[in-house]
């Protein structure tokens, strides 16, 4: 077999840090494989990927000991964008890997990259729409595109080149598990027609099922596996009352309660209006109806977003309100009362975002999207931190497309369609249902099949 | 016709109205800028499928602005020579300043007269790729200027979140503009930050496309000139002589 | 001179520009038409917020051409957001951020302290100054009048592009997002030495 991808003894370092990012590396994938490279956030993974692409060292000045041989030569002897059309990519981030407007324009964007004669693009362009399925997509504007049809386009876009190497970089962690799914079946026949070899990055494996012939670990993972789920911890004291809330244009007229210590996951297809209701719910979108309290806490995906002032301390206090220090401890914050909140990890982030709004008295959290593009690790910290405080007293209400976690934190499920509340449901009659999670874009997750099996 | 100036070559077009610019730059008489700004409304009526309310709009500010140059050249004027030909309050205005008013005010709605035919009739894709084939823009700089175009709708977005969650905060809007410039820093630090991630990630992408910067060889869309491009330039021609000697037959 | 930029620094700047014309246009549309009464003086005290990319970006990235280009960018971008001022901008751009650059040039890039940003500021507002003196026909403004544009615009040069220019950047050098830039290895450098 062909050796397409090898390293010898590779160790990395950034040039302004005295730690390696990884040292004495060795492995080699051959022409056909699917390889998976797994490891926890921050154990290089990225970085592994972008050598093999010739992204890295050039990028970041970074320091390579070892050899790298991509094909039969050394990474070094290839000109710059020469190894690109033999080994291409696709990216995670769905929103951040186009340059032009609309599909066409950058599949021929990439044509041009590689000076491909003009007369011959108007075919290559039909071509790989129609062998990835995409032709109805050509002229549509990528920005408008859902993050699953990204995706696809961002594979497209790689596949045009003709490559012997697909490197993927955790490409369906801003899916949906559902689109999830789709992709990787979608990917799998791609694979089958093009005897491609595939090298991704992942840390959660799990969704791909049997995808991978062969996974490399950069690192073990720190004992975070499978998340366990919480018990109920709803105390039967009302806490929230929406009376008939709606928005002019989107929202359909919805009516729930939650009560304190509560824990409700919302879910729903991409686009259905998860977010749009959490907005709505804290008053960030004029609506009629009915909200008591009035003053929920609101954490967006990038909790950054929240943030005003210089330090973690007056972050809290912002709002007026007293109980910051003791706050900063319940929340084990106390390491990093002095740093500015842009500059704490991202699962601080999150818990700095918390504690300001706990701090100006809104005891309801509503959360969106918390779990997109987290790692194991930090799942199963953010489940910890929420069962935590729910045990408190604090209620929660949670959009997320991770089954797993929602089968590990939920008491109750909100589903909503098409900007209509289906209902609230208890989590377990839920995961029973097929019919009602395939209405909703949901897969029953891993968690509930293992038990079932158990009691079977 | 009525899409002869949509189809001109962008920069042949931009080339044209800046020459109209520092042309105008020279007179100071009332009537250059005012038949440079009537003929370019002209021109719009005839060669254009441009959105009349949409200039409208557009001109308004202008039109205030010219107002604003008007009475500053008449109230901080240099040369206050010549009969008085109008008397406001205790101020005499001599025939210079009023002649240097009008001058400045006009030329203040032809100038915004030329940019909004260009900004109407000119797709700005095609701009980036004109200036790129005709005017020998770097690739590395042109395919840039893309990105940031085409993530304008998500970084608005980010910006109105950024807002909102601010105001969730008890973060109030301020009145003083002064203040309120104070408080942009705080909703620029995290669409800056979020920028820098974004721009990585962006290059990288195209990287792995094979792009490297180089001078390309073949373009999928090319952007002509053509003789539509010689028409518009002889009818714009036209128009700046005939706005430039005015002066001569006027008086 | 383009062969040393590397991509992600031009497509930062491109970015960096976007945000920034967002801020225009959301924050100084309704500013505008008031200050339109006022005449061409209303906007000097703030005319700094023009020249803050091109300080910005110099100030992050350090490399010859980092404020030309930056103000370049900046400009196109605008144009492309649909700012109906359009084609002026982008020439009033590349002189701008020839005026900045020029302070930089002037210290053969070495030296990116306060002062420095201030001069680039000033670089700026001068060069800015004596095209708008030709193209806005300020001849015809009484000398006094004039000057008291020109010291404003100076001012706020220094202090919204050079003080405010710093300041931004030294909060987002504080969230340790510009991690892989210049600014970062020299600040390094210097907590070392």
């Amino acid at each position: 077999m062909l050796e397409v991808i090898r390293f010898d003894h590779v160790s990395f370092r950034y040039p302004d840090e005295e730690k390696w990012i990884f040292e004495d590396l060795s492995f080699s994938v051959e022409h056909g494989e699917r390889v998976v490279i797994t490891g926890p956030s921050g154990c290089g993974k990225s970085t592994l990927l972008y050598l093999c692409n010739r992204l890295y060292p050039g990028n970041c000045d970074g320091i390579v000991k070892g050899t790298i041989t991509l094909f039969d030569k050394e990474s070094e002897a290839y000109e710059p964008g020469e190894v690109n059309h033999k080994i291409a990519t696709v990216f995670q981030d769905p929103d951040a890997q186009f340059c032009m407007l609309t599909v066409e324009e950058e599949l021929a964007f990439t044509l041009e990259n590689l000076n491909v004669n003009r007369k011959e693009m108007d075919e290559r362009i039909r071509d790989v729409l129609e062998l990835t399925g995409l032709t109805d997509f050509r002229q549509s504007i990528i920005q408008q595109l859902s993050g699953g049809e990204k995706q696809r386009i961002a594979t497209a876009c790689a596949l045009i080149m003709e490559p012997e190497v697909l490197l993927l970089d955790e490409p369906i962690s801003h899916l949906d598990p559902y689109t999830a799914k789709q992709f990787i079946s979608w990917l799998d026949e791609l694979q089958k027609k093009r005897s491609l070899t595939i090298v991704a990055i992942e840390h959660r494996v799990d969704l791909w099922d049997s995808f991978f012939d062969r996974s490399i670990s950069l690192e073990s993972m720190p004992g975070a596996g499978l998340l366990l789920k919480r018990e109920i911890s709803k105390q039967g004291k009302q806490a929230l009352q929406v009376c008939k809330v709606r928005t002019d244009s989107f929202l359909q007229e919805t009516s729930f309660t939650l009560e304190k210590g509560e824990v409700a996951v919302l879910a729903g297809p991409n686009g259905s209006g998860k977010s749009t209701l959490l907005k709505t719910l804290c008053g960030l979108i004029p609506s009629k109806g009915t909200v008591k309290p009035s003053q929920l806490g609101y954490v967006p995906q990038s909790p950054e977003f929240l943030f005003i002032t210089k330090s973690v301390k007056d972050e809290l206090s912002f709002g007026g309100g007293n109980g910051a220090d003791i706050l900063l401890e319940r929340l084990h914050l106390s390491a990093v009362t002095e740093a500015h909140p842009f500059a704490v990890s991202h699962g601080q982030k999150r818990r700095v975002a918390i504690a300001s709004m706990l701090c100006d008295g809104r005891e309801i959290i509503l959360m969106d999207e918390p779990t997109s593009g987290q790692d194991a690790a930090s799942l199963s910290e953010l489940a910890g931190l929420i069962d935590e405080r729910a045990r408190e007293g604090t209620t929660f209400l949670i959009v997320t497309h991770d089954m797993e976690f929602a089968y590990a934190v939920a008491d109750t499920l909100l589903l909503i369609k098409k900007g209509y509340l289906t209902g609230k449901f208890s989590a377990d009659s839920v995961w029973e249902d097929e019919q009602l999670l395939t209405a909703h874009h949901l897969l029953q997750p891993k968690g509930w099949m293992a038990r079932e099996v158990c009691f079977a | 016709m009525k899409s002869a100036l949509h189809n001109m070559n962008p920069s042949v077009k931009f080339v044209l109205v800046t020459i109209c610019m520092f042309t105008l730059a020279f007179f100071f008489n009332p009537w250059t800028p005012l038949f440079v700004w009537m003929g370019v409304i002209m021109m719009q009526l005839l060669f254009s499928r441009i959105d009349w309310k949409m200039w409208m709009l557009f001109m308004i500010p202008f039109v205030i602005m010219a107002f604003g140059y008007f009475w500053t050249t008449l109230v901080f004027a240099e040369d206050k020579s010549g009969p008085v030909v109008l008397s406001v309050w205790s101020m005499h205005i001599t025939e210079v300043q009023l002649n240097h008013a009008l001058s400045l005010s006009f030329r203040v709605l032809a100038f915004s007269g030329l940019s909004l035919l260009f900004a109407l009739t000119t797709n700005p894709v095609s701009f980036i790729l004109s200036l790129m084939q005709q005017m020998r823009l770097s690739p590395k700089i042109a395919y840039s200027i893309l990105v940031g175009y085409q993530f304008l709708p998500v970084l608005k977005d980010e910006f109105v979140q950024i807002q909102q969650a601010h105001r969730l905060r008890g973060a109030v809007q301020e009145k003083n503009v002064f203040r309120r410039l104070l408080n942009m820093r705080k909703i620029l630090l995290p669409m800056l930050a979020g920028a820098v991630r974004k721009a990585e990630r962006a290059a990288f992408a195209m990287e792995a496309r094979g792009f490297t910067g180089e001078k390309r060889k073949s373009f999928y869309t090319i952007i002509h000139v053509g003789k539509v491009d010689g028409y518009m330039v002889s009818l714009f021609m036209l128009l700046i002589v005939l706005s430039c000697t005015s002066v001569l037959y006027i008086n | 001179m383009l062969k040393s930029w590397k991509l992600k620094e031009v497509v930062l700047m491109s970015l960096f520009s976007v945000v920034f014309g967002i801020v225009y246009l959301l924050f100084l549309h309704v500013g505008n038409i008031w200050s339109g009464f006022i005449g061409p003086i209303a906007y000097e005290w703030i005319f700094g917020i023009w020249f803050i990319v091109s300080i910005i970006c110099m100030y992050i990235i350090r490399k010859p051409g980092a404020a030309v280009i930056s103000e370049t960018i900046a400009a196109a971008v605008e144009v492309l957001l649909g700012n109906a001022v359009g084609p002026r901008l982008i020439l009033a751009g590349v002189i701008q951020g020839l005026g900045a650059e020029a302070a930089f040039a002037a210290t053969r890039y070495r030296r990116f302290d306060i002062w420095v940003l201030m001069l680039a500021g000033v670089g700026a507002s001068v060069f800015s100054f004596v095209y708008g003196y030709f193209m806005g026909g300020f001849t015809v403004f009484s000398t006094g009048y004039v000057l008291l544009m020109f010291g404003l615009r100076i001012v706020s040069g220094a202090m919204i592009a050079g003080v405010g220019g710093k300041a931004v950047v030294d909060g987002l050098l504080a969230t340790g997002s510009l991690r892989g830039y210049a600014i970062t290895r020299s600040k390094k450098g210097e907590a070392r030495a």
